[in-house]
């Protein structure tokens, strides 16, 4: 009976997977008006007015689409949101317009040389909008089956029963559909869309769409999410051909059309280097399709966080590259102040080159004040009990899970006088304890123990430096020290 | 009529004869590939073919229009299919008929009924139960600009096959006289290799 019970629990929490969160999570536009005014708190930012205004402008610029190559180069201090920007004009563009996001230590690699990381970066934010007839299959799900060996290895086994007013068809699922379809959690009264057997295989045609519910499904007691909507059972076929507009980045038209690799490096991951001649035969027949009105280019955005990672050969690459009309917008994003760029021992501001500053146009952010920290540390706590389904109430509303306001005040001064981030990992580490002693709320005693218990970077090194003696390797510096001086 | 039948005369042509196959490949103005396969005993057309072409990959194929459906690739590499003891269809050709036959539908001859969409130009079955819906489009008519008439259709049930029979009209019928006639004046050539490997 117990068991039984258990096993009912551990059903229904298969159904809202817990999702995980990130630093940046709780972040869902850039919060403007539709002056492109920054409204002081929205959409999960906080604060930083004018660089969000700045980067307002920004999102124009890349939605009109006309200008290419424009560079612009977020700097401030450790923790002062730039990240959060980036994250915020992505998911302000929307699904539509590329949004490639990178580190600037991540072209280095030994496959592929600096410049073709960079090229391969600068092509996966170019977007071609193209109407191509294709095999569609739309329904609303009617079961979902999927099997895992038991031995926990091995291929998984799938099946999906579609329907629509007319008919119904059981449809076999390979690996990688099952996959996609446990990430967007599929289940029986959904709307299913997959654009299939467009050959070649694009990785967009094969994501799955969940364009709602379906209306005979629809119940009270739904927890459903903000976009969802509720959709009539479709009419006809399952599967038909469609005229179907659909965005490929410019890298994926490269890889399905580099011999060597074929579709199935998309999927694989390892694409390697593309030669030249690939991509110039492209460029002419995108602009071929686009002059015909076939296809349409969307310039999307390309972030590299920590651009001062970069080196001066990379810089000049991205000089050049800037200028083709084919570049897409580079938003850059750097914590450094005047120190040496990368293969050289000159010195320049953020680490980077001045001609390629003078490319760019430059938005500083500045440090939050103790309001906003206090309000981000908010938003951040709300959206961790959100996510998390095991807090006291099953619907985690933000009423129903706060943090007692001296909490929020100890917190906000801990930020003040550490860092924005350590503050953010308190709350996570407090509201465990808190849940540890059954409490609903966050109180102050949680954060002192949390406080007691995990050390900041500057009390780190406060304790390192008085008892730097007893730690590792220190006793041998020491000893020649001494044999030294009894020398 | 005429516009096809001056595309298939203007179109490349080549013969190939395979035993009692004879194997047409047709190279149009515009383009695109056609290959057909008459039997040479009956002088009727058991497979016809058409490449597809893609704008963004190089992957071509060839989608079958009639006869025998090309083999589905291993499991692995599909994403998503429909299920093998799903229904489906393959179509065939005779003398005087145009034939469906969709397999794996276990239902009862009263469920389905077969009725004409003119504005498309196909048929369309449907059931009853609501398990089973499709549209047959009819290429050949359509290409001749035939219309289609509800009286011409039959079908039957047999071994969980649903058989749709469409009658060939007279314009059909004489069309494919003047393709057959067309193809026999192109030079054939036969299957046997010309180097002889030791």
């Amino acid at each position: 009976m117990a068991a039984a019970a258990a096993a009912k629990i551990a059903e229904v929490r298969e159904t809202t997977r817990v999702e995980r969160i990130g630093a940046h999570s709780h972040i869902r536009g850039l919060g403007l008006d539709d002056s492109l005014e920054a409204r002081h708190v929205s959409q999960g930012m906080v604060g930083q007015v004018s660089a969000r205004r700045a980067v307002g402008i920004v999102l124009q610029m890349v939605r009109d689409g006309r200008i290419a190559g424009r560079a612009v180069l977020l700097a401030g201090q450790p923790g002062t949101g730039k990240t959060a920007i980036a994250t915020a004009l992505a998911a302000a563009l929307g699904h539509d317009t590329p949004f490639t996001s990178m580190a600037g230590s991540e072209i280095y690699s030994l496959e592929m040389s600096k410049t073709e990381a960079i090229t391969q970066a600068f092509r996966k934010s170019i977007g071609v909008r193209i109407k191509e007839e294709s095999e569609i299959i739309e329904g609303e799900v009617v079961e979902v089956q999927i099997e895992r060996p038991a031995t926990g290895v091995g291929t998984k086994v799938g099946k999906l029963i579609l329907k629509t007013t007319d008919m119904e068809t059981v449809y076999d699922l390979g690996g990688k559909m099952i996959d996609s379809i446990l990430k967007e959690k599929v289940q029986s009264g959904d709307f299913f869309s997959c654009i299939r057997f467009t050959r070649p295989f694009m990785s967009t045609d094969c994501k799955i769409t969940r364009l709602g519910r379906s209306f005979a499904r629809a119940r009270d007691y739904d927890a459903t999410g903000q976009q969802t909507r509720f959709v009539q059972c479709p009419e006809g076929e399952l599967q038909k051909r469609k005229e179907v507009v659909h965005t490929v980045t410019l890298h994926e038209i490269d890889v399905i059309n580099s011999r060597t690799h074929g579709f199935l490096a998309l999927f694989s991951g390892d694409t390697g280097e593309i030669k030249p001649e690939v991509r110039e035969q492209i460029n002419g027949k995108v602009a071929e399709w686009r002059e015909e009105g076939k296809a349409e280019i969307i310039p999307g955005v390309l972030f590299i966080d920590e651009v001062h990672m970069l080196d001066i050969e990379c810089f000049s690459f991205l000089n050049r590259a800037l200028e083709n009309e084919m570049s897409p917008i580079v938003i850059m994003a750097t914590n450094r102040g005047i120190t040496k760029i990368r293969g050289t021992t000159y010195k320049s501001p953020h680490g980077i080159p001045l001609d390629l500053l003078d490319r760019t146009i430059i938005v500083p952010t500045q440090p939050y004040d103790e309001k906003e920290l206090r309000e981000i540390l908010r938003q951040v706590y709300s959206n961790l009990c959100s996510a998390t389904p095991y807090y006291p109430s099953i619907r985690c509303e933000e009423e129903d899970c706060q943090m007692s306001d001296n909490a929020l005040a100890v917190l906000t001064r801990i930020c003040k006088e550490t860092s924005l981030r350590y503050g953010m990992q308190l709350i996570m580490t407090s509201s465990l304890i808190a849940r540890k002693r059954k409490a609903h709320e966050v109180e102050v005693e949680d954060i002192k123990r949390a406080y007691q218990l995990f050390f900041d970077e500057g009390r780190s090194v406060q304790f390192l430096r008085e008892y730097q003696q007893e730690f590792m390797f220190n006793d041998v510096d020491d000893k020649d020290d001494m044999e030294m001086e009894t020398m | 009529m005429s516009d096809w039948l001056s595309q298939i005369k203007n179109a490349k042509k080549s013969c190939l004869v395979d035993r009692n196959l004879k194997k047409v490949h047709y190279a149009f103005e515009n383009g695109r590939e056609m290959v057909e396969e008459y039997n040479m005993d009956t002088n009727v057309l058991t497979r016809r073919a058409w490449k597809s072409k893609k704008e963004l990959g190089l992957q071509d194929n060839w989608e079958v229009e009639m006869g025998d459906p090309e083999p589905t690739p291993s499991k692995d590499e599909t994403l998503i299919q429909e299920s093998s003891n799903q229904p489906f269809v393959t179509r065939r050709n005779t003398r005087v008929n145009l034939e469906w036959r969709i397999r794996n539908l276990p239902y009862p001859l009263s469920i389905y009924s077969v009725t004409v969409n003119p504005e498309e130009g196909c048929l369309v079955i449907k059931t009853t139960n609501n398990k089973y819906f499709k549209k047959l489009a009819v290429p050949e008519l359509q290409r001749l600009n035939i219309v289609l008439e509800p009286c011409k259709i039959s079908f039957s049930h047999k071994f969980n096959t649903l058989i749709v029979v469409y009658e060939k009209p007279n314009e059909l019928i004489e069309f494919e006289k003047l393709v057959l006639k067309e193809i026999q004046s192109v030079k054939q050539k036969n299957h046997d290799m010309d180097c002889h490997p030791s």
